[in-house]
């Protein structure tokens, strides 16, 4: 089954290993080459990750993580088949609303976020949250 | 049972969503319940005019294809109260939806709502019926040049020929300079060749854009002309009586400058 893969994903170091081996694709994740523009959208079973930006009006809905390798102005929704253990990662992290598995953020109304690093969004104790991305955790 | 107005306009650009936004805007603050439908599918806009971008989950085509239930989809505005936004769909396109839906999907909301108002995409195609399909009222938006009044004629022509009789025209971006220096075709000019009712004329204003920008409504602003224009058309949508605005900026001045010799 594919979510039995996509859990194994973020934490088995062999298997992004093999993934970086055939050009970051394996059978549950697609790499996508391109921006997104508006009225475009992505829908995968699996992890995306896109070398590019993912503009206002783009959507990215996948059922595992997703990673942009640029900004995110668009709509990203991670976990969409229900993993809340699933997460969004990008350059910039500015989307109008990110989703992941049942839960819904949306952009604040008033002030422009102003995230200038790579960031990563999951779900902590029940709620949604934005963080600097560093590496050497758990993640 | 609500009133459902679409607002169209045939040519791109005339600003057909800002009227839709702004007389959504402006009803609702007159105390009606309002529910705006952007028919725009693959090409939304109203959304992020009215600042409502950022909550959009379930969209018009969800609402159609049995996805969700209307009550879902509507978003309610975040500065007016009883105003309501029915968004489109970014990813599909026009052949998403047709005509019979649209239909049935008008006189659902109109259940609940006394004002409906459709946003109609630039165009005479499918999404041009789809937007009209449900509607009781038109309201045609153009401007004053030779090509947007000549496809406001064709959208008359076509509304007419779909049982829309006796559109209402808003003449939009009117630069009155223009018109007294003969470089822009005047009200008379237009309703000459139209020769519908006018519900309004709304000056060129800078201010306009500020609003967009802002995800505001420039009827909001209470020092703005178009603003005031906009106002009066919501007035009149209402069904009293208010005169045109006087839309020469500079009236006194220009009394003066007579007076003194100057022109």
């Amino acid at each position: 089954m594919a979510s039995e893969a996509k859990k194994e994903t973020p934490s088995s170091p062999e298997k992004t290993l093999t993934g970086i081996k055939s050009n970051f694709i394996d059978s549950n994740t697609i790499l996508v080459q391109r921006t997104l523009r508006a009225g475009q959208k992505i829908h995968f079973n699996g992890n995306v990750v896109i070398l590019g930006d993912v503009n206002p009006g783009a959507e990215v809905v996948a059922a595992g993580n997703i990673i942009v390798m640029g900004n995110v102005r668009g709509v990203v929704h991670a976990g969409a088949e229900g993993d809340t253990q699933a997460v969004v990662m990008a350059f910039r992290l500015q989307p109008i609303q990110l989703r992941i598995a049942n839960h819904i953020t949306r952009s604040p109304d008033e002030e422009e976020m102003s995230g200038t690093y790579p960031e990563v969004a999951h779900i902590k104790d029940g709620v949604v949250t934005i963080e600097a991305f560093s590496t050497g955790g758990e993640r | 049972m609500g009133e459902v107005i679409v607002v169209t306009s045939g040519k791109g650009g005339v600003g057909k969503t800002t009227t839709t936004a702004n007389l959504g805007v402006g009803l609702a603050a007159l105390g009606h319940k309002v529910a705006l439908i952007d028919a725009d599918i693959g090409l939304r806009n109203l959304d992020v005019l009215l600042g409502l971008e950022n909550r959009i989950v379930y969209d018009l085509t969800d609402v159609t294809g049995g996805r969700c239930r209307l009550k879902q989809a509507l978003i309610k505005d975040k500065h007016c109260e009883g105003l309501h936004l029915l968004p489109a769909s970014q990813t599909k396109d026009k052949t998403a939806v047709n005509p019979e839906e649209m239909k049935k999907l008008c006189q659902d909301i109109a259940q609940e709502f006394e004002y409906v108002i459709v946003d109609c995409p630039a165009g005479i195609e499918q999404g041009f019926r789809n937007a009209i399909a449900g509607a009781d009222k038109a309201i045609v938006v153009t401007t004053p040049e030779v090509a947007a009044v000549r496809d406001a004629d064709r959208i008359i022509g076509l509304l007419e020929a779909a049982e829309l009789r006796n559109p209402k025209l808003i003449i939009n971006r009117f630069r009155y300079k223009m018109v007294q220096q003969k470089d822009m075709m005047s009200i008379e000019d237009i309703i000459d060749i139209l020769a519908v009712d006018l519900l309004g004329v709304v000056p060129e204003d800078e201010q306009v854009v500020v609003s967009t920008n802002k995800g505001e409504s420039v009827i909001q602003d209470e020092r703005s002309r178009s603003g005031q224009a906009f106002r009066n058309i919501v007035r009149r949508i209402k069904g009293e009586a208010i005169p045109l605005m006087n839309l020469n900026q500079n009236g006194m001045l220009n009394k003066l400058r007579r007076i003194i010799g100057l022109k």
